[in-house]
């Protein structure tokens, strides 16, 4: 009954276009599939891990950082924090994680790296913008100060952490053990990217070490284009994480042009 | 026509890279059903995710004006988290078909599984039986020029099996196999050209039963 389909040829771009689109269609609905909650859960999650601890840090500490409402500071640090962490390790554990999919020959493993990238980020923009609303709903201040400059941080994570997460994913296809060390260490990263408190109250010579994390750079950057009279950290810098992301996104797409990114087979 | 033209594929392991094919090259004729045969580790998978684009080659190109399909009856391809249905939709989609053409093929794949309400169930509660009817009917619901097969054809009860041989008889009056087997029964049935795989080599025959024998030859079983 299959009447022949109609030889469409696709262009190259084409093909990679319904892919990816296809890609994130799957990335997202089997997540809504998960559950039976389904789409609310995909928000639930996010959304908890953002303002249990927002929750938690406003009780404890009030004011620790001058000049700002202490949840924004937390929330504009968490934006990020979380975009790169999700971005990163999803293309870490992309080579694992998607075995079936690359046994149709149109698909690549880059095709499912941006995919992922851009899912992630799809769902971090939402959660954001419900937790920032329900802030403004408390009479919070909310708004960024500079939403344009807030958008550009935020393209430079998203940036690093494809970039990172392509490196790191080369290194763990070679060493598979690598992948576990890069999981454990993301959750002290959370405590050395200044998230939950401002690294201004830290002695110098510690923070000169602490800048070597360009998580640490991104969370300020953010601050500083979302709330007026925040003030940073001293060693701060832009070209910093910019050269990093450039650097890496070109050593991670260099890896993956000589296949150090094999698709692992049996 | 397939023409391979010095490919090279190795594999990066902690031991350093090793090869599995240097410089590949050979051609393989349009119009015939191709046989690829070797002794265990001879590369014949690493061939057959050459050409079904699973993997690329180091080095080298394979090219091809004919439209090769993905390994048919795979079951890694489907997603165990998606409903059968939507692992249609995600191959359709792929595959650039869409709307009423993507409703035509989630129809025949439908009828063709049978596997009932389970369609709309996440492929990880399907039994295994049932989740290559659905591979399986998935790789009958596109037109290729030719079929990459890896061992197992014919899977499920007696009744799927009839079934999905016909359809495949039917599929073979205008479409060509690639067919990985170390049934030579089953190779002489279907075959016209023979691939054997060798330390790295291949060496395409025209003449199955010379194919066959330089397999014997070379310490293939009978």
């Amino acid at each position: 009954m299959t009447s022949r389909s109609p030889t469409r040829i696709r262009s190259a771009f084409q093909i990679q276009r319904d892919v990816i689109y296809a890609l994130l269609l799957r990335e997202l609905s089997s997540r809504f599939g998960k559950s039976r909650g389904g789409f609310a859960w995909v928000l639930v999650e996010p959304v908890a891990h953002l303002v249990v601890p927002v929750l938690i840090f406003s009780f404890i500490r009030h004011r620790i950082v001058p000049g700002v409402e202490y949840p924004v500071f937390l929330v504009y640090g968490f934006l990020p924090f979380l975009l790169f962490k999700a971005i990163c390790l999803q293309i870490v554990n992309g080579t694992n994680a998607s075995q079936g999919l690359l046994s149709y020959r149109q698909v690549l493993l880059m095709d499912v790296f941006v995919a992922k990238a851009l899912a992630h980020a799809v769902i971090q923009a939402i959660v954001f913008v419900i937790v920032l609303s329900g802030l403004g709903m408390f009479g919070f201040d909310v708004l960024p100060a500079r939403p344009l400059e807030l958008a550009a941080v935020l393209a430079l994570t998203v940036f690093l952490a494809f970039g990172l997460g392509l490196v790191l994913a080369a290194v763990s296809s070679l060493v598979p053990d690598a992948r576990r060390i890069i999981a454990i260490m993301f959750m002290p990263l959370y405590f050395v990217s200044g998230v939950i408190f401002p690294v201004t109250r830290f002695p110098d010579d510690i923070v000169r070490w602490m800048a070597i994390n360009p998580v640490l750079h991104l969370v300020e950057l953010s601050r500083i284009a979302a709330m007026d009279g925040y003030e940073p950290m001293k060693y701060l810098s832009i070209e910093y994480p910019v050269a990093l992301a450039l650097g890496s996104t070109l050593l991670g797409l260099m890896l993956y042009r000589l296949r150090f990114l094999t698709k692992v087979t049996a | 026509m397939i023409t391979l033209d010095r490919v090279t594929k190795s594999y990066m392991t902690l031991n350093g890279r090793v090869f599995v094919f240097r410089d590949l090259s050979f051609a393989l004729p349009d119009g015939a059903n191709i046989g690829l045969i070797g002794r265990n580790g001879a590369g014949k998978s690493t061939l057959m995710r050459l050409l079904s684009a699973v993997e690329l080659p180091d080095n080298g190109k394979i090219s091809t004006n004919g439209r090769l399909s993905w390994p048919v009856g795979l079951k890694g391809g489907m997603q165990k988290n998606l409903t059968g249905r939507d692992n249609v939709k995600f191959v359709c989609r792929i595959q650039g078909v869409r709307r009423a053409g993507m409703q035509e093929k989630i129809r025949y794949v439908q009828e063709f599984a049978d596997i009932g309400d389970h369609f709309d169930l996440p492929v990880a509660t399907y039994s295994s039986g049932m989740q290559a009817r659905l591979a399986f009917g998935t790789s009958m619901a596109f037109d290729f020029d030719y079929y990459l097969i890896d061992e197992v054809m014919a899977v499920g009860d007696a009744v799927f099996k009839r079934k999905s041989r016909k359809v495949f008889r039917e599929r073979l009056e205008h479409s060509k196999v690639i067919l990985v087997s170390h049934n030579m029964k089953l190779i002489r049935k279907m075959c016209n050209i023979i691939v054997h795989l060798d330390a790295g080599r291949a060496t395409v025959y025209e003449n199955v039963r010379k194919g066959i024998a330089a397999y014997r030859a070379a310490g293939g079983e009978p």
